[in-house]
């Protein structure tokens, strides 16, 4: 959450010669972000980043205190002005009864004022505005700059309008319907924390936004300025159903302190005196059924070095903590603090305290060193994602480009019956609701959005997503690529994850039919069935491996087989065989006609025809005539016997 | 008596190697074309050639000889391989000298195949590079998890933002009775319980790069994305060494030239905890309209949290540790000169986009 606020306001409770920029600087690195820096006329705004564990520091006063911590810490004179309240004098008279439910709300004020409805003094309206609040009459802007200068929200009624002797807080019903002051209307889920009147209307969306019908207008005479510390899961509850993220909202459900309510209490009694004829006209309420509870935290300085790294100044600690709010005393080498009411939330054990210790002396102070290496770990270097880059290297040498598809797919790509798959129960789109247990349909998706380009070689490794019972799914790294492009063979897909399985030094590659329906070929390494090839179309053909299956056997380690001494004798044989028997059946019984044959590859097809190259060799000596002869009687005969086949 | 015979046999056979490899080399060096060195080669080395009948004398030579004999006809025909060989690639330089005279160097060239490896892939095996180097360790842990290791036991209270169905992408089914719900991890911080769990006991050095999942969609968010993760417990590890890590990997990273600061921030599984920022590349630091005065936020890092470390079984009164967190796809957006103005660009599979890289 972001706040602004102008060098001027900041500086009415910081008395400091700091330049914005220094501020801007110190701030960042010793307290909180400052984003940017602006001239505003003769002034400068602060835009600040404010993190959700301090809603302390959504004011100026907060800020102002950081700011003259941070600034005194690097030698630079500042001093915190705490803004002096006192409580006014009221007189005797109730007005209205407040009925409150301490599970919704933690404390109420509330005082009854007259006042007279005009235009903002031009300090106030600047100031909001340049805070990005827009002024609206001096009553509403009073509520607003309460909020900025002290943190907590507030909310004022039209007490006429109000038109009750009673106020309920309770928690709304489903459905009932409120117009809230934006003239827009909101269905209630129900839970919701509400303000009903004696007619049973609900006339506030406490913490959140206040209603058309009790708003003050440029004719209310008379106000009830109202103050609620919320539980502030309900207000999150409630705004980010309901899409309603005030400002206000975004403070409340931060844990704010009850303790500053009587603070905005206090200040803003002031300034409706001050800008709007303001006359108390009834009793203060003050209602707080779920009081901050004091607490102190203690740390050794021994600790406090070994987690940030060097040896910090004891004295310039102490001096730092106590103008963050803490009340400090240090003895037998602790420190220990009493934690002020609006850091009670943020502040509990010895490394929060350790947080504030070390911010304060800034982490730009620190060395920086690398973590000493105290364990031996073997390297693995051969480890999956070894495998993974290797093979992506490969792809990428061999013409594909890598896609990035998101694991989340619609219903038209997620393939398999629906029951099978890991869905979200709360989808940002209908694009993005199944885990997806396949690849390929994520990349014919891109290989159509990309149809303008003709050819289109894809690849993705990532995971797939397997249901199980009771158990987080499976998570399977799977390789999937595409090919399109005019007359793409199968054998051109087939090759490359042949070379890959040489690369990764995978023996037994093994293609059959494929068992699924369609065309294509499913691939083995020995008997472990690792994916599919598919032909989809003349132009357009995918493959699905395992890549976990895939790299189990890959290895690194490579063997020398001694040269051979004597050249290799080579002949080509044609057979006539059948057309539907298998190349690899009658490679693997060739290859088993003789040891002697080395090598088999086929150089040629046509129709009926068959062309096989030979390769014959004895690791010891030159083959003669006569042991080719003999070896290539064998093979004539045995694919005659088995295939039919005859040498031409 | 007898030796000596046989001494004057071996060296007659000698000195005729000796002239058979005189005679080849000079025709050799003679020949004019790729033709003629062919038929020098048959004259010689051919299967009736002068120096295979000569080799074939070898059973003239007594037994204890034939070794000796053996290795100079080897190297006989080695000398006039080598020669043959010669003067093959002078003769065939003397024809490329005549065609590079007509060719157009300008003409374009046969190129293998090129494709392109995706930019997150590329930034992955950077961050990996550059972790590897000072002993972190790669690891992997689910992207679908239970709520216990993205967040119960990362110190969130029930009541976090992060935990409502706003922000975090939640899986149907039925809830595990210790670990809760089932979601997509929004972080790779999941990972450090795992990790605890899998060491058991410090040192960790961990790195986990992984695709998380986050209900944002806009120009800086898209619904998946990759963070890397590094974790460090050890006794003794403080704010110091995680400055360390950090500028190492700033330097390593972005280059030498860009600085790196950690600034207090919050977070639930770290504290302290710190926001880093890396000096802005395009205005090297000054302040431009892509920076915060200067700085770019790159992201989360601190003290791994007394709780995280107890929910991994690890005790926090002996060992103390660090842990950051960040986007891939931010790093790589950080860097200068990229210029991508939609990080979703990333993820839309345009492949003109994707072959630029």
């Amino acid at each position: 959450m972001n706040i602004k606020i102008l060098d001027s306001w900041l500086k009415q409770y910081v008395k400091t010669k700091a330049t914005p920029e220094k501020i801007a600087e110190l701030l960042s690195l010793s307290s909180v972000s400052v984003e940017r820096i602006e001239k505003y006329d003769d002034d400068f705004v602060y835009d600040l980043e404010v993190t959700t564990n301090r809603p302390d520091l959504m004011s100026v006063v907060g800020i102002a205190r950081e700011t003259a911590t941070v600034l005194e810490q690097n030698g630079i004179e500042a001093r915190f002005i705490l803004p002096k309240l006192a409580k006014p004098q009221t007189p005797k008279k109730d007005l209205i009864e407040m009925k409150n439910d301490p599970k919704l709300v933690n404390r109420l004020l509330a005082v009854v004022m007259d006042v007279r409805v005009g235009e903002s003094p031009k300090e106030i309206r600047q100031r909001l505005e340049a805070s990005g609040t827009r002024s609206l009459n001096n009553v509403i802007d009073v509520t607003n700059y309460v909020m900025k200068t002290i943190g907590h929200p507030t909310h004022v009624f039209d007490f006429d309008r109000l038109n009750t002797k009673t106020l309920i807080i309770q928690e709304a019903v489903k459905g009932e319907v409120i117009e809230t002051l934006d003239d827009k209307n909101y269905s209630l889920s129900g839970g919701e924390i509400v303000a009903v009147n004696d007619s049973n209307e609900i006339v506030d969306l406490l913490g959140i936004m206040g209603l058309k019908n009790s708003v003050v207008t440029d004719k209310t005479k008379r106000i009830l300025y109202f103050i609620n510390n919320d539980k502030p899961k309900k207000i999150r509850k409630a705004s980010m159903s309901l899409g309603i993220r005030t400002e206000a909202a975004v403070v409340n459900e931060k844990d704010v302190d009850a303790e500053t309510a009587y603070e905005a209490l206090l200040l803003g009694i002031k300034l409706f005196q001050e800008v709007a004829d303001g006359q108390i006209a009834s009793e203060i309420i003050d209602i707080y059924p779920n009081k901050v509870e004091k607490h102190s935290v203690e740390v050794s300085l021994e600790k406090i070095n070994k987690i940030i790294g060097i040896e910090i100044d004891p004295a310039k600690t102490l001096k730092a903590l106590s103008n963050l709010g803490f009340k400090t005393q240090i003895a037998h080498g602790k420190i220990k603090v009493e934690v002020p009411s609006f850091r009670a939330a943020d502040i509990k054990i010895e490394e929060d305290l350790i947080e504030e210790i070390a911010r304060i002396h800034g982490y730009h102070n620190l060395p920086s060193i690398l973590p000493p290496q105290t364990e031996i770990i073997p390297h693995k270097f051969d480890n999956p994602f070894y495998w993974e880059q290797r093979v992506k290297t490969a792809m990428k040498y061999w013409g594909f480009t890598e896609a990035y598809t998101y694991s989340m797919v619609s219903e038209g790509l997620f393939e398999g019956p629906l029951e099978d798959a890991v869905e979200i129960a709360n989808p940002l789109s209908e694009e993005l609701v199944y885990m997806r247990k396949t690849l390929v349909p994520s990349l014919l998706n891109v290989s159509l959005e990309n149809k303008k380009k003709e050819k289109i070689k894809i690849f993705e490794i990532a995971n797939v997503y397997n249901k199980r019972v009771k158990d987080l799914p499976e998570e399977i790294m799977t390789f999937a690529g595409v090919i399109k492009k005019e007359k793409v063979s199968f054998f051109e897909v087939k090759g490359i994850i042949e070379q890959l399985s040489q690369d990764l030094g995978i023996k037994e590659l093994i293609f059959k039919q494929s068992e699924k329906s369609g065309n294509g070929s499913s691939v083995y390494v020995g008997n472990e069935y690792i994916g599919e090839i598919e032909i989809l179309d003349s132009n357009l053909i995918d493959f699905e491996l395992n890549f976990e299956s895939l790299i189990k056997h890959a290895t690194l380690k490579k063997q020398y087989k001694p040269l051979a001494k004597f050249p290799p004798i080579i002949e080509d044989l044609s057979f006539n065989v059948d057309k539907n028997t298998e190349t690899q059946a009658l490679i693997n019984e060739i290859k088993k006609q003789s040891e002697l044959i080395v090598e088999v590859s086929l150089l040629d097809q046509h129709e009926k025809s068959r062309t096989f190259h030979i390769y014959y060799q004895h690791p010891q000596r030159n083959l003669i005539n006569e042991e080719i002869s003999e070896v290539r009687k064998n093979i004539i005969s045995s694919l005659q016997e088995k295939f039919s086949a005859s040498v031409r | 008596m007898k030796n000596s015979y046989e001494s004057v046999i071996l060296k007659n056979m000698e000195t005729e190697l000796i002239d058979i490899k005189n005679t080849a080399i000079s025709f050799i060096l003679e020949a004019e074309d790729l033709d003629s060195l062919e038929e020098t080669k048959l004259q010689f080395l051919g299967r009736s050639g002068k120096l295979t009948l000569a080799i074939k004398h070898i059973t003239k030579v007594p037994m204890e000889k034939r070794k000796e004999f053996g290795i100079l006809a080897n190297e006989v025909k080695n000398t006039i391989e080598d020669a043959i060989e010669n003067q093959k690639s002078k003769l065939k330089n003397q024809k490329l000298t005549k065609v590079i005279e007509k060719i157009d160097v300008t003409n374009p060239g046969v190129k293998p195949l090129l494709g392109h490896l995706h930019l997150v892939t590329q930034a992955v095996k950077e961050i990996t590079n550059i972790f590897e180097r000072i002993g972190f360790e790669r690891v992997k842990y689910p992207e679908v998890e239970w709520d216990w290791y993205a967040f119960e036991a990362l110190n969130f209270p029930g009541e976090h933002p992060a935990r409502d169905d706003w922000e975090t992408f939640f899986i149907k089914g039925e809830s595990d009775s210790k670990k809760g719900p089932m979601i997509l991890t929004p972080h790779t911080s999941s990972g450090q319980i795992r990790e605890m769990e899998r060491k058991q006991k410090p040192p960790i050095k961990m790195l986990n790069i992984a695709k998380c999942y986050r209900r944002q969609s806009d120009i800086s968010h898209a619904p998946m994305f990759h963070q890397f993760e590094g974790l460090v417990i050890d006794k003794d590890i403080a704010i110091t060494h995680l400055k360390g890590t950090l500028d190492y990997f700033v330097k390593s990273f972005f280059g030498p030239e860009r600085k790196a600061r950690i600034r207090p921030y919050h977070f639930q599984f770290t504290e302290p905890s710190f926001e880093v920022d890396v000096s802005c590349g395009v205005c090297s630091g000054k302040g431009c309209k892509l920076c915060k005065e200067g700085w770019l936020e790159m992201g989360g890092a601190g003290m791994v949290h007394p709780n995280v470390l107890k929910a991994g079984g690890i005790n926090p009164e002996k060992y103390t540790g660090f842990a950051f967190g960040w986007g891939v796809e931010r790093v790589l957006m950080m860097r200068e000169g990229l210029k991508i103005d939609d990080l979703r660009l990333l993820y839309s599979n345009n492949l003109d986009f994707l072959e630029q890289f």
